[in-house]
């Protein structure tokens, strides 16, 4: 999982909530792409996946009935409950004795604020997560001083041949923690496997969302993402070439498709979680 | 006076008696009849029954009926695979509230029934009774 700030608040928010309520036996929260943010380790991922895949039908066909508010299951042995809010929906399995009352009232209170205060504090947090986890130096040096050590930041900045070169001028912090960001990265994505039908498909290149090369594509300046790397949570990787996704019935639903062969040698299968990573050369 | 009073306790006693023996026989005949007397209840709007051989459906807005059934047939199916999948045991019913309209969906013995009840409509009614049901059909 992304050690980003929503995951990190979000799981935060599950465990605090497990822990006041010892009923709620798997929690996991997911974006309505279907990328899984935050879940409690006790449930694998394949779990998770089977539960997305579960509800899939029903997100589909939610628009006759204005969108998913809930759902909830009930069983001899438990319940299973969805939250929906706004793009984050919350997943509960909760034991037969739990107070399905209290622990509704707990989760509409309690993940809503969370996701208020995410949304205040880092309401662009893909663009913002580097930056944030990069550690500000504490003794400011000027950078600007000597070109030819300039950092890939600095280039893309473009402020650097404006400046006046003035060695002793110290540069705001600010600045100093923008010029050391790797831009040239951005936080991996979790997609659903896909398989690719049709004859003649390329083994080396995978299909995903265009939006999300889209977004991609703005994070790098508008330079074009011709290749992404993807990692298995088996810790498996591969670089392929990418194209956005043809088949409009998988637009919008987080899924990335992967060639026969290419699932074969990573070891995975349709319907599993990969973290896919754009390349820019 | 006396006698009709009798006689109008003795009914209630008798209707009192064979209420349930009518439940533990009950045969699709009886839950559509059910159904229909739910589909009177304040705030829903239709149901759907279906079981291997045949399906019935009432419903206010027929333009909707085929997004309905998917998706209350993608509820039960999801139910099932939820159920299984973390041990629940029986499945007992399914409530999928959408921001105007809200599906409760349950097993009746061999049928598969869909309420579809207005957003603010009391699900607990329509969900006592069906259950009653559900366990004369198990007897």
């Amino acid at each position: 999982m992304e050690e980003d700030v929503y995951a990190i608040a979000l799981q935060n928010a599950l465990n605090e909530m497990r822990n006041t309520c010892p009923d709620i036996q798997h929690a996991f929260i997911f974006k309505e792409t279907g990328e899984i943010i935050a879940g409690d380790a006790e449930t694998p991922q394949k779990v998770m996946v089977r539960v997305l895949d579960a509800f899939n039908g029903i997100f589909n066909r939610a628009k006759a009935i204005g969108g998913i508010e809930a759902i909830t299951l009930k069983c001899g042995g438990g319940t299973v409950a969805l939250h929906s809010f706004g793009e984050h929906n919350l997943v509960m399995v909760t034991s037969a004795t739990a107070d399905l009352n209290y622990i509704k009232t707990l989760t509409r209170i309690l993940i809503p604020t969370v996701l208020r205060l995410l949304e205040k504090i880092s309401p662009t947090p893909l663009k913002n997560i580097l930056v944030q986890q990069t550690p500000p130096t504490p003794t400011p040096t000027p950078t600007f001083s000597e070109p030819e050590t300039m950092t890939v930041g600095e280039v893309l900045e473009g402020e650097v041949a404006e400046e006046p070169k003035e060695p002793i001028i110290e540069k705001p912090r600010e600045e100093e923690i923008k010029a050391e960001v790797p831009s040239l990265e951005v936080p991996a994505t979790q997609l659903i496997v896909e398989n690719i039908g049709g004859l003649l498909v390329p083994s080396d290149t995978v299909r995903i969302d265009n939006e999300t090369l889209t977004q991609w594509e703005e994070m790098f300046e508008g330079k074009k993402v011709e290749y992404v790397e993807i990692e298995t949570f088996d810790g498996k990787t591969t670089k392929c070439k990418v194209k956005p996704i043809k088949d409009s019935k998988y637009l919008g639903k987080g899924v990335v498709q992967i060639p026969e062969k290419m699932q074969l040698t990573l070891e995975i299968k349709k319907g599993e979680l990969v973290r896919v990573r754009p390349i820019i050369e | 006076m006396t006698k009709k009073k009798k006689a109008l306790e003795e009914t209630a006693t008798a209707e009192a008696l064979t209420h349930p023996i009518a439940i533990e026989t009950a045969t699709p005949e009886d839950l559509k009849t059910l159904l229909e007397e739910i589909r009177g209840y304040d705030g829903v709007i239709g149901y759907i029954m279906r079981n291997a051989t045949s399906a019935t459906i009432d419903l206010k807005d027929p333009t909707k009926l085929i997004e309905y059934a998917i998706l209350s047939s993608s509820a039960l199916d999801a139910a099932e695979e939820l159920s299984e999948l973390f041990n629940l045991g029986n499945f007992e019913n399914i409530l999928v509230e959408g921001k105007d309209i809200k599906i409760l969906s349950l097993k009746i013995g061999e049928n598969r029934v869909s309420i579809f009840l207005d957003k603010k409509a009391d699900i607990e009614k329509p969900l006592k009774n069906s259950t009653r049901f559900k366990g004369a059909f198990r007897a």
